[in-house]
């Protein structure tokens, strides 16, 4: 009975240690690296209760001891993963308006080149065609309302101001 | 004595061996768990890509991050495409060569404590160093990467 007591400390730091190099690999990887938290945390549960064992029972502590060393550095590791993912996530949060920009300038130049386009729209239906050629002539717009505008200048010039 | 019957002795002695000396047992499981990572690239195809590890990084950030592709990269050499494996991810030979070599000091150091048992100690001390090293040279790239991440 003594012999299986003995035993299960040895064996919770064998645990441990195993648990603690496996989370310490997992931790190290960027794609894996925030799940090795939770391995980790069972290494170093793992350990400690092995070393309140070993402790009670003086067993020897060597192994008790590099799975909690190694299972908290590994830890330490996958949760400053936390932080290299919210330093990106910050920096994520830029692109969008960066993409708004372009996506305006693109649509700016689209309205640009569209504005003195020649439209056609062509319809058949049973043999009939009816074909609408048309185009906004932006420039000619201008021009015609510059025009008007000068009219309607010279005609309010002729209005005396109100004392 | 029927040959059966020795062979389960001489696994039970083994087993009972590897029980008293931790050092056995981690070598065993170490062994096992590279046999695992090895059997996950040969199943997996990168081909269907049907790997069910996904980067948590890349769903948390919407970025991909240093190691990801290690998965296609690992099936793509255990299928001898090293070029392939390479354009998955350039680390990806490292961290491979990293678990070989780790499988194969499992068997060798496991065989010299087994006919060794009185240099075990001075026999996990390299095991230590040296597997640090190798590890440090493999996960470099990864480890840079985490510390200009978090300063």
């Amino acid at each position: 009975m003594e012999d299986v007591k003995n035993n299960s400390g040895q064996n919770m730091g064998i645990a441990a240690l195993i648990t603690a190099i496996i989370t310490f690999v997992l931790a190290v990887v960027p794609c894996v690296g925030i799940i090795a938290i939770i391995p980790g945390i069972i290494a170093i549960i793992l350990a400690s209760v092995g070393l309140s064992q070993a402790a009670r029972n003086s067993n020897p502590r060597g192994v008790l001891l590099a799975g909690l060393i190694i299972g908290i550095i590994a830890s330490l590791i996958a949760f400053s993963q936390i932080f290299v993912a919210g330093k990106i996530a910050q920096k994520a949060d830029k692109w969008p308006n960066e993409i708004q920009n372009v996506i305006n300038d693109v649509q700016d130049n689209v309205i640009k080149d569209i504005e003195d386009a020649n439209i056609s729209i062509k319809v058949e239906s049973n043999g009939d065609k009816v074909e609408i050629n048309t185009n906004t002539g932006k420039k000619d717009m201008e021009k015609k309302l510059e025009e008007l505008e000068k009219v309607n200048t010279q005609t309010n010039d002729s209005v005396k101001p109100k004392k | 004595m029927t040959l059966s019957n020795r062979k389960n002795n001489s696994g039970s002695k083994f087993m009972a061996k590897a029980k008293k000396e931790p050092y056995l047992l981690i070598n065993i499981i170490f062994a096992g768990v590279i046999l695992l990572i090895l059997a996950y690239s040969g199943i997996f195809s990168p081909e269907k890509d049907n790997y069910p590890v996904i980067c948590v990084h890349e769903k948390l950030t919407g970025e991909p991050c240093i190691s990801c592709g290690l998965s296609h990269s690992f099936s793509l050499i255990v299928r001898g495409r090293i070029g392939e494996a390479y354009q998955w991810n350039a680390f990806g030979m490292r961290v491979f060569l990293f678990f070989i070599s780790q499988l194969f000091m499992r068997v060798v150091f496991l065989l010299i404590s087994l006919r060794h048992p009185d240099i075990r100690k001075q026999l996990i001390i390299y095991d230590c160093v040296v597997s640090g090293i190798i590890f440090l040279i493999s996960f470099w790239p990864f480890m840079t990467s985490i510390v200009k991440g978090v300063f």
